[in-house]
């Protein structure tokens, strides 16, 4: 009979070794003396508990997860989800494309303002942050508020494209990402949002 | 029926009304923005989760910081939790990540209170077992303790998980993403090796 493996030598400690196996031990006793090895450490190892912490010590525990799960900043996701737009997966969709233009945006925006005709001319010793408030500028390059062909062309995009189709397709969300775009809408861009959203919410309840 | 109030009070006002639910539908309500229900679930499986660490770091300060921060992440993730395995395994796998990069980065080392362990060891003690026998257990436990921490990693997280969390070797393997084989083989190695240094 060969000598019990590694394996069932654990499951010989564990009580769960077939019987035929296990009788092999009578006959051997190098696997005797592993078996004996492996049984006296695990009994070592089994009779050191962990003492419990108090009562008070949980409370104070409880209360430190609740202050840590507090300042966790809720996800686009979550803001979506709490605010009962869970079922609108076009509408976030479209909220996604705007936000992804205009982040898009800013950055094509920030870069022909900085290299522009007012910007410090390449290895220049004054280089560096450009001062200038972009926020006003960026914003209605990138969006014009009144055309109605780039909303058509933003909801027409969003409308069969799920969130994790525009996940995969590389439009990612930050945190603030949602709110700043919807904080430096005009406020016909807010109507026509609100607009979309309450007739995406409507179809989706018929 | 057992009818019990939650109160979790991270957003005013807010309240979780709950009659035993699962954690299965505690981790729908905290997904669906209530963080109350997370507080249930954090009281339901802190023990476990704290104990879990303490066997890693073998300090009560530094369990209690890793625990906090199992739970954090865990809160994190949520979304990321699929039901396949029960909420209990899927924290003891944070547990088990948080507490391994931990130990990488830091030595194990016995905290202000381990003393105070070791006074604890010896003070469960039944009416017959004389105080010598007692801080000669202590010690032992000290001792065991001290070994388990000189484990190389996957031993040591088999250990734990097999011995103090009771867990299946199949539950184990999932959680370190491993094979039943070698788990087992895992669990006999770190018990090897321990009685080597323990002599």
């Amino acid at each position: 009979m060969s000598h019990l493996s590694r394996s069932e030598i654990v499951d010989l400690v564990e009580e769960t070794l077939p019987q035929e196996r296990a009788a092999h031990l009578e006959l051997c006793a190098a696997c005797r003396d592993e078996f004996e090895t492996i049984r006296a450490a695990l009994r070592d190892v089994a009779a050191v508990d962990v003492p419990d912490p108090s009562p008070l010590f949980w409370e104070h525990f409880q209360a430190r997860v609740r202050d840590g799960v507090a300042k966790t900043p809720r996800s686009a996701w979550d803001w979506i989800r709490v605010r009962g737009f869970a079922p609108l997966p076009a509408a976030l969709v479209a909220v996604l494309v705007v936000g992804f233009a205009i982040s898009s945006g800013l950055m094509r925006g920030r870069s022909a303002l900085v290299t522009g005709p007012g910007a410090p001319a390449a290895g220049s010793s004054t280089a560096g942050p450009a001062t200038i408030d972009l926020q006003d500028q960026e914003i209605s390059a990138v969006l014009d508020a009144g055309d109605a062909e780039v909303w058509a062309v933003l909801t027409d995009a969003a409308a069969d494209v799920g969130f994790e189709d525009a996940h995969a397709a590389g439009m990612q969300v930050y945190p603030a990402t949602i709110d700043r775009a919807v904080q430096n809408m005009s406020p016909d861009e807010r109507n026509e949002l609100g607009r979309l959203l309450q007739s995406e919410l409507k179809r989706s309840m018929d | 029926m057992v009818t019990r109030t939650w109160q979790w009070t991270a957003e005013p006002g807010c309240k979780v009304t709950v009659t035993n639910p699962t954690d299965a539908e505690l981790v729908e309500t905290c997904l669906e923005g209530n963080r109350d229900a997370f507080g249930v679930l954090v009281e339901r499986h802190q023990h476990h989760v704290y104990k879990l660490c303490y066997r890693f770091v073998g300090n009560h300060e530094d369990a209690s910081d890793l625990a906090q921060d199992v739970f954090i992440r865990a809160y994190r993730g949520l979304k990321n939790f699929k039901g396949q395995a029960s909420l209990g395994t899927w924290l003891y796998r944070i547990g088990v990540n948080v507490c391994l990069n931990r130990v990488a980065s830091k030595t194990p080392k016995p905290g202000p209170l381990d003393a105070l362990l070791l006074n604890n060891d010896a003070r469960v003690t039944s009416t017959e077992e004389s105080a010598s026998d007692a801080l000669l257990r202590g010690e032992r436990a000290g001792q065991v303790r001290a070994a388990i921490a000189k484990l190389p990693r996957k031993q040591r997280a088999t250990l734990i998980l097999r011995v103090y969390h009771e867990l299946p070797h199949e539950e184990i393997a999932g959680i370190l993403g491993s094979s039943v084989g070698a788990v087992k083989a895992n669990f006999f190695h770190a018990l090897n090796n321990l009685k080597k240094l323990l002599q």
